[in-house]
């Protein structure tokens, strides 16, 4: 507790002032004023509340690099933050920045928070970022959710690594996930590209 | 060639002696000195060449600060409209679907930031800009004369009315293709165009006239 | 460029309107300053992007020393934060001149990492992650997102283009 507390200390005093104060200069630069005012606010609340903000920049980000309309940016980094809201709720405090994005893609491929507290309770002082990612994946790529649970449930109690996790997926993928060159998906069609700026 | 693809070509100020071409591919070199096609521009921006969006930029100045002076009604406007346009297409620029209209998609981009900076304009007034190609110095009065007027008239038009008469007979944009940019159903982008002309008549026949 | 020959732009009916356009249809040339002015914009992004990435080492640095002095009169030693694990991405792409990859750990910035050619058809890029959960997705030629056939799908798509998932532990 106290060597946490003196490493947030630490933290706090060399990187905090850059980031509570200002604006993201990465959302101003590349985002319509309406949507960067709308993730900034976003980003300005998770910073208040506790959640991680990085997610939001970033989704905000890929919005803008795969040609979304600020309307979709502002409404899936909106829908982000409830994720993240629901993750922090699950875990709790202490729970990392790391942790909590992860276990917010776990709430988003369907996962309650309560299986993610059960998880945290069998992996008590160790991280859960890769258990929790390995939980998501293999709930989203259709891995019926009780026996995806288990999987991993088992493996938290037995103490394993984090490389077993990620084992665990691994074995779950399907052929095609696993295969050579070609084996990428087409490119799913993508929205027409609205440019930055369109009222 | 569409007509707007056209009219999107290095300015003839630049290379006068060369027809209007496409605003792809062998673009003559312009300002810019390159040959290559906007294509291939685009994949060397994205692998990190900056000098390649440069290359980019140097194309498509003129033709696109045309349409936004006209629309915005001073070059300082124009500029910032522009340099704008610019920034958000270098970050936005892996999502221009098909690079070999690079041009086009841009257009759309500059169209959009003169509408956001026409909102939030310091109203001042129109700033005639002389054209590049008066043949003598006995046209300029002339010329500085006719073309205020016709800044002050374009300044009394409504901006989508403004808009779409420059799509139409500026940039040369079929009547669909004024819809799919502009979000406007084509029936309205035709009322708006003709409008905008009924009113531009009004206003510039006597001028004209006399 | 007023009616230049294959000139294929509409021109009004009225005479007036046609001399109005013809005005409005001569050039004027502008200030390649502008260019400039959006490169040195542009710059400062890509060098903000990468201070960014690197500010959360130097940072992370600077607060692992701060932290030894802080932890002095509590502890003996302090451990170290969690470390960068190297992470080989690659994509077989043997038509393609140009391969990028964006994602959550170079602010979807598509001139940031562009991946090296290293064999007939290979692509391929060596970076350093934090452990964590990324998505990305690879650009090849400018024009195609393509995921990364070695990892699974990312689960959230939320702008409709393919993308993966990467954990690294």
């Amino acid at each position: 507790m106290r060597l946490r507390l003196s490493l947030a200390l630490a933290a706090l005093l060399l990187i905090g002032p850059a980031r509570l104060a200002g604006q993201d200069r990465r959302v101003a630069d590349r985002l319509d004023p309406i949507t960067a005012g709308e993730v900034q606010r976003l980003v300005d609340s998770a910073r208040v509340v506790g959640l991680p903000t990085e997610p939001l920049v970033q989704k905000a980000l890929e919005g803008n690099t795969l040609g979304a309309s600020g309307d979709r940016i502002r409404a899936v980094v909106a829908a982000l933050y409830g994720q993240l809201s629901r993750a922090r709720a699950a875990l709790g405090g202490q729970a990392s920045d790391a942790e909590v994005t992860a276990a917010a893609a776990a709430i988003r491929a369907g996962v309650p928070a309560d299986t993610l507290q059960r998880l945290r309770a069998l992996r008590s002082g160790r991280s859960l970022v890769v258990p929790i990612s390995v939980l998501a994946d293999l709930v989203a790529e259709g891995t019926p959710p009780d026996r995806a649970y288990q999987s991993v449930f088992d493996l938290a109690r037995d103490g394993r690594s984090d490389d077993d996790f990620l084992a665990l997926r691994r074995r779950s993928q399907v052929p095609s996930q696993r295969a050579g060159p070609d084996a990428g998906e087409p490119p799913a069609p993508r929205p027409a590209p609205d440019p930055p700026g369109k009222p | 060639m569409t007509p707007r693809e056209a009219a999107l070509s290095p300015s003839p100020a630049e290379s006068p002696a060369r027809p209007v071409r496409l605003s792809q591919g062998d673009a003559g070199g312009g300002l810019s000195g390159t040959t290559e096609s906007d294509a291939v521009l685009v994949a060397r921006t994205l692998a990190g060449d900056l000098a390649a969006f440069a290359g980019l930029m140097a194309r498509y100045r003129n033709g696109l600060g045309l349409y936004a002076l006209h629309m915005l009604g001073n070059r300082e406007d124009a500029e910032e409209a522009l340099q704008d346009a610019f920034v958000r297409a270098y970050w936005a620029l892996a999502s221009c679907r098909d690079p070999q209209r690079f041009g086009a998609w841009l257009f759309r981009i500059v169209v959009n930031r003169c509408r956001t900076l026409q909102r939030r304009l310091r109203r001042h007034d129109r700033v005639v800009v002389l054209p590049d190609d008066l043949p003598t110095r006995g046209d300029v009065s002339e010329t500085l004369g006719w073309r205020e007027e016709i800044g002050r008239a374009l300044d009394r038009l409504r901006p989508q009315y403004r808009e779409a008469f420059l799509l139409r007979y500026v940039e040369g944009m079929e009547y669909e293709e004024i819809a799919r940019l502009t979000g406007a159903k084509e029936p309205a982008v035709r009322m708006r165009v003709k409008r905008a002309s009924q009113k531009l008549r009004e206003l510039l026949h006597d001028v004209h006239a006399g | 460029m007023t009616f230049m020959p294959g000139d294929r732009r509409p021109q009004p009916d009225d005479p007036t309107l046609r001399r109005v356009v013809a005005e409005l249809r001569r050039p004027v040339a502008f200030d390649p300053a502008i260019d400039a002015g959006a490169l040195r914009v542009i710059g400062a992004g890509r060098r903000r992007a990468t201070w960014a990435r690197s500010r959360r080492w130097l940072g992370l640095a600077a607060a692992l020393a701060a932290s030894v002095v802080i932890a002095v009169g509590v502890y003996r030693t302090a451990p170290a934060g969690p470390r960068s694990r190297p992470v080989l991405l690659r994509l077989v792409a043997p038509a393609s001149s140009a391969v990028v990859v964006v994602g959550d750990f170079n602010d979807w910035n598509p001139a940031a990492n562009p991946l090296e050619q290293t064999g007939a058809g290979e692509w391929t890029i060596r970076l350093e992650l934090r452990p964590g959960r990324y998505r990305y997705t690879f650009l090849v030629d400018g024009r195609e997102w393509k995921s990364d056939p070695a990892e699974p799908p990312a689960p959230d798509d939320d702008y409709g283009a393919p993308l993966s998932v990467l954990t690294v532990s």
